[in-house]
């Protein structure tokens, strides 16, 4: 095996540069995944049976078909969804979110369904209504529970970023596979790459464990 | 005042009340006894509304609560509740849980609830505990510690479900001592208790329950020596 990264250093700070493309999709995705994935899974144990229904369809095609197909239909289809073509970018953010939100709303549904039903007993007895029930009492208690969950779903997502390269854009996956085919070597290139996902999801697993420590705190 | 007529409630084929009729004055303590399965806990509940009477009338004051345009909200704020299993919110300092309900739900202020809800700490005997989080308290300590939180929404009614059932024997008393108390002070309490002595020595009342049913209704004087049913002196057999 002959490993060579002297010729893909000049490249290394336009790899590096997508850490921040990577990153922001995450974010961005992240972040609307997991507030679409509470909406959700509030209409999935809602008494209201049509909500119900219209969170597990949801669920169900955006958790039985693959996630490329959702993105490149997002992307490829916006001129014939939203009338005007949208930036690779933007798919990207719509594709994730609206594809972790089916994950999300599933592990926050078992972890409202595992809080003893005593705490919103206790909460109406109060006169405590539905919504702040929720919100102040068994929401923050769900989380504490299925953070891990969460925290994998973050992770997978984190990873499962990098098919946006099939859309064009600029990502830590397309800026290596560039370099690679501009330097004929797309070991190296390839390899730093993975470093680089790697080093993020450590970041993230600890991250991770350091808000679940925090959360702990009470008991 | 709690009137209550005719009080049905079903679980699907199962009939737990069949036709309650009492009535419970302002400032009584009420003691309900009777074996277990007897329908005393969902006797209890329907008069907050957490189980939905199935038939019949509750009036809290001139209020019906069983009427579809009652706001249970409303009901509730008045009705303060105790469970078997404390059922504090964890991730609430002890303070915090005193004063949730109160901020959220009547818009006390933060300044407010708190002046109120270390008053009632402090009736409970549990000062000290304010910043503390309920997994550090033992069990009678998270009872009185529920109690506070009930009281801190200054209801009219307190009603007990089995408040020191789930409590290992030696911490019964300050929690039974807190209720009396809060008896000594006029509050209108219903009590679903084992605790024969306490309902003996605090309540006004007693009704006995068994299969659904109100079986006697009398001043514990006579409820513990003279018992009139042959099922309420069977299970004061067994009890005493």
């Amino acid at each position: 095996m002959n490993l060579d990264f002297t010729s893909i250093l000049p490249s290394l700070p336009y790899i590096l540069r997508g850490i921040g493309v990577t990153l922001q999709i995450v974010a961005l995705a992240g972040l609307l995944g997991f507030l679409l994935g509470i909406i959700l899974s509030l209409f999935k144990i809602s008494s209201i049976k049509v909500l119900g229904w219209l969170a597990d369809a949801y669920t169900s095609i955006f958790r039985g078909t693959p996630l490329v197909l959702q993105l490149m239909i997002i992307y490829f289809g916006s001129p014939q969804i939203f009338g005007y073509q949208i930036e690779p970018y933007v798919a990207a953010v719509l594709a994730f979110g609206l594809n972790s939100a089916a994950y999300i709303s599933e592990i926050i549904r078992a972890g409202i369904l595992a809080v003893d039903k005593g705490q919103s007993e206790a909460a109406m007895a109060l006169g405590v209504p539905y919504r702040k029930m929720m919100l102040n009492i068994i929401l923050p208690q769900a989380l504490k529970n299925i953070l891990p969950a969460l925290m994998n779903e973050f992770i997978t997502l984190t990873k499962e970023s990098a098919i946006v390269t099939t859309i064009g854009v600029m990502d830590i996956m397309r800026r290596a596979y560039q370099v690679g085919a501009d330097k004929f070597r797309f070991f190296e290139p390839l390899l730093l790459a993975g470093l680089i996902y790697y080093l993020m999801v450590i970041t993230l697993t600890i991250l991770g464990k350091v808000v679940e420590r925090r959360m702990r705190r009470g008991d | 005042m709690i009137k209550i007529e005719n009080l049905h409630k079903q679980f699907g084929k199962l009939e737990v009340l069949k036709g309650i009729t009492t009535t419970i004055k302002e400032g009584e303590v009420v003691a309900i006894i009777g074996p277990s399965g007897s329908g005393k806990s969902t006797f209890l509940r329907c008069i907050n509304l957490l189980e939905k009477p199935t038939n019949g009338r509750i009036f809290i004051g001139e209020q019906d609560i069983t009427d579809k345009k009652t706001n249970i909200m409303k009901v509730r704020q008045n009705v303060g509740m105790v469970f078997q299993h404390f059922h504090l919110f964890p991730h609430k300092s002890v303070l915090e849980n005193l004063t949730y309900a109160p901020m959220k739900v009547k818009g006390q202020s933060k300044q407010e609830a708190e002046k109120i809800g270390l008053g009632l700490l402090a009736k409970v005997g549990l000062s000290s505990k304010a910043n503390e989080y309920p997994g550090r308290l033992s069990g009678g300590q998270k009872q009185r510690v529920a109690i506070a939180r009930a009281l801190a929404m200054q209801p009219e009614v307190m009603l007990f479900d089995e408040p020191t059932s789930a409590l290992d024997p030696e911490m019964v008393k300050e929690v039974l001592d807190v209720m009396k108390s809060l008896a000594h002070t006029g509050m209108t309490m219903a009590i679903v208790t084992h605790e024969m002595g306490f309902a003996r020595e605090v309540a006004d009342r007693v009704l006995f329950l068994d299969g659904g049913v109100l079986v006697e209704d009398a001043p514990p004087s006579e409820f513990f020596s003279n018992p009139t049913s042959d099922r309420a002196k069977d299970f004061l057999q067994k009890m005493l």
